[in-house]
């Protein structure tokens, strides 16, 4: 078993990496509101390291360690109890691959044919507006997904560190910024592309010389990138049956969670206490759902700490970092594995990011998690 | 008649019509479209609709960064009473909308500054009202039913009946915001007519199955609240429900949809005047007091007899009905001018409707306020036992009865004058004939009206009450037994049972009232010592008041004077104050202590013997049996 916070890390890494070239990849595009030509001579800084055999090479191992991990997350999860953010998640980082490999193999069939073609910014929007729409779509789709999953994935990792009150202001509007200046750059771009193919008949007719053997390549490639897809689509099957085999397992065990005011939920063995108390709708705090990351789901274990799992590396290191009383427990990191515990909720339920960025403002020793009413 | 059927054959020939020219016509339309998208019109509309999303997107998301911690903790509080409870989820629902249309209002504003193919902008608009109109009614469903949350919940619904309710609150809206923005759109940008025919019947019968399938499932078995005891033969509601949506399909079908608007809107107005009671009785009912403990029945109890729910009630029903109207003069397509200004023969009916419900709401108010007051004085009071003592609520008694009952007739008769009015019926004939008719009545019924008249006076004078002993004139007399509006029953003390007409009750003498002064003397021998009875008709005072029978019954103890000398005797004046009506026991019982009192103090009562001296020269003669003087 891999250590939690190395695997956190990873996936961290190769997102961030990820991003990085997503961003260079929307930047250039932005240009477009400018002019084709500033697309291309903005490309040796933004898209160029990524197509040197180093930049490359790390690109697709961080893709590929992404997509390992982020597969094993979910097939490393023990119920449905998700935020509407992490169902968006899943569902979009489950779809990136399948729509990306089109966009890259045709890209690399494209550069490997002519490597002169690929420079021309104008000749690939001219594909996209003109003579292929299709890989066009597909391609605004892909930016969509890519960009709501990684903005997601950056935003829940940035907002709970304290650097954020500083760089917040600035991060979130680049976060919204960047894909809707890449896409008027696109339809831009796309209208001074259309122009010139109308008044340039020759330019026309050099584009048209030069799809026709690629796009009778791609007709070739076709199974194969249907292969490599039905193959991702029996990983992701694989992946959901591990999941659903966890949701099943142990469903014969009941469990339970009583807290402090009262409430009190059933479970099943081996789930966390923050999942068995999400799951009978009790109010409690998880910022980052059930990540580890904030530490608003922490809990003081009242009775039956005996029946929870021991602490792992993460949960130490967070618990350290919030000012956790000694003997607190991160509620989505202990597993309920024996008869049932009695716990309290040492944040109130409406805690935000600001108690994963300042933990020292919301130090409440026993609180109930309940807000009193206003009188 | 012939028109409207006609009408109706021609617009079932055009839904024929429809069906029969819609598929090919469809056919060619999804061609031009995939042509059309296919191309670099297609992806500049794709990519502006995707600028549009994400703009919106960002708005929103910018707000919930704020929103968010906000909503949790409304999420989290306990609510402790109706109103807290409304409070918190007026703020959610305020949060959840200020999302939803930041959304929309971000992407229209945006949508404005793009430059797009032809008749995308006007779809896109559509659209974004579309997912508008859905997404508010999921907000507003989610915050009043609080599916899974018990707690929050708004409306008296049986927790398996939420999500069913949920789901078809969201179809509902979902398939009307696409009823009302789709079809028009096919029509006039497609330029396709059959179709947007055939989508308008193929969604009007999808929303009426949907609506029928409502109706029979949440409507069968209303969650009654009232009181076990009262069960009454409950209305079957699914029905005529049902029937209400039917009948508006129909009318759509056979060619009138503002009528159709019309007959919906009817039915919408009548289902929530429905559960309208039930809905507002909610907020006071034990479910929100923590720890009370009272079963629904009891909280409905506490809630009919306060005054505050059923303004509420009234309120809500009036604004039901106002919308209502609001909605069928959108439905028939009033012109606003004609709204604004009142004009219009529809639009003053709508008006005097509206005067009319107000008039029923408000004389409904008045009534529960003063049926409540009056039934809760004669709680208070409760029921009054006719052989006690006279009971100074015994008038209220009386005349709380009498004044609900007036109350009702001049409130129904007031609303309906006043809604004949409202309507412009002319009142001022019906007045007038109601003034001859009463004329007439009056002179045939002149003792009654004069027996009414004297009677409201001398209730109100507080002449006499149930229980008091009265006379009238000489022979009339007796206990007050029952008031009525036209007579008083008097019980004789020899049992027989009076019943006199107040005009001739003529002058009232109510001998229960406050205090009597009872009088009576004592003869006693000429030679006693007036002081030393005087005294002793004092202590038999004094001791009568501390008596256990009838001390309490004294108001001034017993005293006693010498008023005359006759010949041979001495009389002495006795009296005494009591409460009404016990004089004769306490009478009774000073005569038996003065007796014996006189028997101990060795003097004897007055006799008739008369004393006749005989005298012959100086010597007196003596006789026996005589004493000397």
């Amino acid at each position: 078993m891999p250590s939690k916070t190395l695997l956190r890390n990873l996936r961290l890494l190769s997102g961030l990496v990820l991003m990085a070239f997503v961003i260079g990849h929307l930047t250039n595009l932005a240009l477009g509101l400018h002019s084709v030509a500033a697309m291309g001579a903005a490309r040796w800084l933004l898209l160029d390291p990524w197509r040197h055999p180093l930049g490359g090479g790390l690109l697709a191992l961080c893709a590929v360690v992404h997509t390992v991990l982020g597969l094993y997350a979910i097939s490393a999860r023990r119920s449905w109890t998700m935020t509407r953010t992490d169902v968006v998640q899943l569902v979009l980082g489950l779809l990136t691959p399948p729509m990306l490999i089109t966009h890259v193999v045709a890209t690399s069939i494209a550069s490997d044919f002519d490597r002169n073609f690929q420079f021309a910014y104008g000749r690939m929007l001219a594909v996209y507006w003109s003579f292929a729409p299709k890989y066009a779509f597909q391609q605004l789709f892909v930016v969509m997904i890519v960009w709501i999953h990684g903005a997601l994935g950056l935003y829940s990792w940035l907002v709970l560190l304290p650097v954020w009150r500083r760089i917040g202001g600035v991060v979130l509007p680049v976060l919204f910024a960047v894909p809707i200046l890449a896409l008027l750059g696109f339809a831009e771009s796309g209208r001074e592309v259309l122009q010139r193919l109308e008044s340039d008949p020759a330019w026309k007719q050099l584009i048209i010389d030069h799809l026709r053997p690629i796009s009778a390549l791609l007709e070739q490639t076709e199974s194969a990138q249907n292969r490599v897809v039905l193959g991702y689509a029996a990983v992701v099957g694989l992946v959901l049956a591990v999941m659903l085999g966890r949701m099943l397992h142990a469903r014969s065990q009941p469990v339970r969670v009583d807290y402090d005011g009262g409430e009190s939920a059933m479970g099943r063995r081996g789930l966390s206490v923050l999942e068995i108390g999400q799951g009978a709708q009790v109010a409690h705090a998880h910022v980052c759902a059930g990540r580890g990351r904030c530490g608003t789901c922490r809990v003081q274990v009242l009775q039956g700490a005996g029946s929870l799992s021991p602490r792992n590396d993460l949960e130490e290191a967070t618990l350290a970092r919030v000012h956790a009383p000694p003997g607190a427990r991160l509620g989505c990191q202990a597993l309920v594995l024996g008869p049932g515990v009695l716990v309290t909720r040492l944040l109130p339920a409406h805690a935000d990011a600001s108690a994963a960025r300042e933990p020292a403002d919301w130090v409440t020793e026993g609180d109930s998690g309940q807000l009193e009413p206003a009188p | 008649m012939m028109s409207w059927l006609l009408a109706a054959k021609v617009r079932m020939d055009a839904l024929a019509a429809d069906m029969a020219q819609a598929p090919l016509e469809w056919q060619a339309w999804i061609d031009a479209l995939a042509i059309s998208l296919m191309s670099g019109t297609g992806v500049r509309a794709v990519t502006y609709c995707l600028i549009l999303l994400l703009i919106g997107g960002s708005v929103e998301w910018l707000f919930w960064t704020y929103a968010y911690g906000p909503l949790r903790a409304l999420q989290a509080t306990l609510a402790r009473s109706a109103r807290e409870a409304l409070a918190l989820s007026l703020r959610r629902l305020l949060l959840l909308c200020s999302g939803v249309l930041l959304f929309t209002g971000a992407s229209i504003a945006a949508s404005a500054v793009l430059s797009w193919p032809e008749g995308v902008q006007e779809a896109v608009l559509d659209v974004s009202l579309w997912l508008m109109v859905l997404r508010l009614a999921w907000a507003v469903a989610e915050v009043v039913l609080a599916p899974g949350r018990s707690a929050r919940r708004l409306v008296p619904v049986r927790a398996s009946h939420v999500p069913w309710l949920m789901a078809t609150v969201v179809l509902v809206a979902l398939l009307g915001g696409a009823a009302r923005f789709l079809p028009d759109l096919v029509e006039q940008i497609g330029q396709a007519p059959h179709s947007a025919g055939v989508l308008r019947l193929a969604l009007a019968t999808l929303t009426t199955l949907l609506l029928l399938v409502a109706a029979f499932g949440f409507m069968g078995r209303p969650p009654r609240l009232a009181a076990p005891h009262v069960r009454l033969p409950a209305f079957p509601r699914s029905f005529p429900a049902a029937a209400l949506v039917l009948l508006g399909y129909s009318v759509w079908l056979l060619g009138s949809p503002a009528l159709s608007g019309v007959t919906m809107v009817l039915a919408v107005v009548l289902v929530l005047q429905m559960v309208l009671r039930d809905a507002v009785f909610y907020f006071w009912s034990a479910r929100w007091d923590m720890g009370a403990g009272l079963a629904g029945a009891a909280a409905t109890a506490v809630a009919a007899n306060q005054l505050l729910p059923h303004i509420v009630l009234s309120a809500s029903r009036f604004g039901v009905v106002a919308i209502g109207l609001g909605a069928c003069a959108i439905a028939l397509d009033t012109p606003l001018a004609e709204l604004a200004t009142g004009q219009g023969p529809l639009v003053r009916f709508g008006f005097s409707l509206l005067g009319v419900a107000a008039l029923g709401l408000l004389t409904n108010l008045v009534w529960i306020a003063v049926r409540s007051t009056i039934d809760r004085r004669l709680a208070r009071i409760g029921p009054l036992d006719p052989h006690g003592e006279p009971n100074p609520d015994a008038r209220l008694l009386t005349l709380l009865p009498l004044l609900r009952v007036s109350a009702a007739m001049v409130l129904v008769v007031l609303l309906v004058l006043s809604s004949l009015w409202a309507i412009g019926i002319e009142i001022t004939p019906l007045l007038a004939g109601a003034g001859v008719l009463g004329l007439a009545l009056g002179f045939g019924a002149q003792a009654l009206v004069r027996d009414v008249i004297a009677g409201i006076f001398f209730l109100a004078e507080d002449a006499f009450r149930v229980g008091e002993y009265i006379e009238s004139g000489t022979t009339t007399k007796g206990t007050v037994e029952r008031i009525t509006l036209r007579t008083v029953a008097l019980r004789h003390h020899n049992g027989p049972l009076h019943f006199v007409p107040y005009g001739s009750l003529g002058t009232v003498r109510n001998n229960s009232r406050d205090w009597v002064i009872e009088k009576f003397n004592l003869p006693l021998p000429i030679d006693v010592d007036s002081e030393t009875v005087r005294k002793l008709i004092k202590k038999v005072g004094e001791s009568m008041l501390q008596d256990e029978e009838v001390g309490h019954m004294l108001r001034e103890p017993l005293k006693g004077k010498l008023s005359r000398i006759d010949p041979g005797v001495k009389i002495f004046r006795c009296k005494f104050e009591t409460v009404p009506g016990k004089q004769f026991d306490v009478r009774a019982q000073a005569i038996k202590r003065l007796e014996a009192a006189l028997k101990a103090a060795g003097i004897g009562f007055a006799d008739g013997r008369q004393t006749v001296y005989l005298q012959r020269g100086a010597e007196p003669l003596l006789i026996e049996g005589a004493r000397p003087a």
